[in-house]
């Protein structure tokens, strides 16, 4: 995996009125991954994408694509020709056919691939004389796949995938998604809250709560370094102690503390001992646990 | 291709338009020979007013056939029907798409002003067909009658028309820059006519500068000569309502 990003956000903010959408989320895609972004309903997940497809302008902060700015009028004409997007509604012409829709966005991009069209056109069955308003959900979501992979796109974001699929339908789209990443080396960033999902095909995530990057890096070294140390203390459980670069969440319980970090245990383990903890578990995470815990409000 | 899309977004609004046009204009030629037969009985009437001076104004103009289709066509039903015809074509476009398109048409590889002018530009180009469509056929059935329009009357008419209706097209395409329905610009656009008209009514000395004289020729009926400051005057406002759609578009979240 090359390491120049080809999303970058810094210090992302996004007023609607009284509502803080994002609140200073930072985040970096690199080239060529599978990035998968995570975060419960409202998160900002959706806004965050709206903004780097310039489809909602940011309060403040940066966001560029392909080092483009994403608020600045030419530089989003040229990173949606170089990005392919599939919304989380499928959002498509209702009125044209399967064929006509095709056609319609094929003229749009100068490096669009017959192969390809032809290709996920077999592959999904899709009829090219149906109207797109009498698709099924799934059949929907195909075509708007076929018509983001065929673009001949360096980038493709999608706006949770799979969502409303049966798990068939979900293992056919993540299939064919992973392939196509592989032959064409291309980059995804996708949004989702299925961590099974993301755990499945992602090789590097980015977890978001409330407008803010909790956790973000590449699977295998979150997996690495994650991990939760659950200390017992004689008296009351000195949780300030533990709040340092690298721990993502202190909870306290009476004389128990629960430690989550990015960092492995070490650090902490070295800390407990010399505040003379009585009892130290430390225990590998799962992305779902990450998840869980990087989203949690501490009591 | 993205001609094509407003195209297909607008077609059936324009054939509706071109087909109350049409209907509309075809009705008051093939009536002429009844109203011409009681033109006579009119100086008898004893309505006094604003209305008794309309009827004999038109009973008076009724007696040319270039006359009658003025006062019934261009003066009276193109006065309401091209206002409601341009301000439908006006209504719709990326907000009032929703969910059916709009998302997928901001990925596209297109600035919003691009998006805002094709859009202007394809439905001005089907009112202008609309107004010399409607316009055309007048001289075309008019022997169906007995008598004859002279094309150039036809165009002329036309161009006021379209001048005219270009405003209330732009005030729609404003209005659903900032409302999710077709609806809403189409009733408020409609409103503003209504106000625009009643206003007319009442201060009679601004009828001349009004959008509705642009739309009905009354200098071209009256002088031959197109009304070139009305005109221009309709155009500098459609391009500052068009100006203003589009920065409203270019501001817009989605």
């Amino acid at each position: 995996m090359a390491d120049a990003p080809v999303v970058e956000m810094v210090d992302l903010h996004k007023r609607y009125g009284a509502t803080e959408a994002l609140r200073g989320l930072t985040l970096h895609v690199p080239a060529g991954s599978i990035f998968g972004f995570l975060g419960r309903n409202g998160a900002g997940k959706t806004t965050t994408i709206k903004i780097l497809l310039g489809m909602v302008r940011p309060s403040a902060g940066r966001a560029t694509v392909f080092g483009l700015a994403a608020d600045a009028a030419s530089g989003s004409v040229e990173i949606r020709r170089r990005t392919a997007f599939v919304s989380d509604e499928k959002d498509l012409y209702d009125s044209m056919t399967v064929a006509e829709i095709i056609r319609f966005t094929a003229g749009f991009f100068p490096r669009w691939r017959d192969d390809l069209e032809q290709r996920y056109l077999r592959k999904f069955e899709l009829p090219p004389d149906r109207k797109v308003k009498a698709l099924s959900r799934g059949m929907r979501t195909k075509l708007a796949l076929l018509l983001s992979l065929s673009r001949g796109a360096e980038l493709l974001v999608l706006d949770e995938p799979t969502a409303g699929l049966d798990p068939a339908m979900t293992e056919e789209v993540l299939q064919a998604l992973v392939g196509h990443a592989a032959r064409e080396g291309m980059t995804i960033f996708f949004s989702s809250h299925q961590i099974t999902e993301v755990e499945q095909i992602a090789d590097a995530v980015a977890i978001i709560d409330r407008g803010r990057t909790v956790v973000s890096g590449a699977l295998d070294d979150l997996r690495e370094n994650f991990r939760r140390v659950q200390l017992v203390f004689d008296g009351e459980a000195p949780a300030a102690a533990f709040e340092a670069p690298g721990i993502t969440r202190v909870r306290r319980a009476g004389r128990m503390l629960t430690v989550l970090s990015t960092a492995g245990a070490e650090p902490i383990l070295d800390r407990a001992r010399a505040l003379h903890a009585v009892s130290m578990d430390v225990v590998p995470v799962t992305l779902k646990e990450i998840f869980l815990e990087s989203v949690t409000t501490e009591e | 291709m993205l001609w094509y899309k407003s195209w297909r977004d607008t077609r059936w609004r324009f054939f509706v338009g071109l087909g109350v046009l049409m209907l509309s204009g075809v009705s008051v030629v093939l009536i002429y020979p009844r109203v011409l037969a009681l033109v006579p009985l009119v100086p008898s009437s004893d309505v006094g007013g604003e209305v008794g001076r309309r009827i004999r104004e038109i009973a008076q103009l009724s007696r040319e056939f270039r006359g009658y289709i003025w006062a019934q066509w261009f003066h009276q039903n193109v006065r309401q029907e091209w206002t409601v015809v341009s301000a439908l074509l006006g209504t719709g476009g990326l907000v009032a798409q929703g969910s059916t398109g709009a998302l997928f048409t901001l990925s596209l590889p297109v600035s919003r002003n691009r998006l805002v002018a094709v859009r202007a530009a394809a439905g001005l180009a089907e009112l202008l067909v609309i107004a010399v469509a409607a316009a055309l056929l007048l001289p075309i059935i008019a022997p169906a009658v007995g008598e004859r329009y002279a094309v150039v009357d036809a165009l002329a008419h036309a161009v006021c028309m379209f001048a005219a209706g270009a405003v209330f097209f732009s005030l729609a395409c404003l209005l659903s820059t900032s409302f999710d329905d077709p609806w809403r610009p189409l009733l408020i656009a409609v409103v503003a006519a209504a106000v625009l008209a009643m206003c007319e009514t009442v201060l009679r000395d601004l009828q001349p500068y009004s959008v509705f004289a642009v739309m009905s020729g009354d200098v071209y009926f009256r002088t031959g000569h197109l009304p070139w400051v009305g005109i221009v005057a309709s155009a500098a406002v459609s391009a500052s309502l068009l100006l203003v759609a589009t920065v409203n578009l270019a501001r817009r979240d989605f």
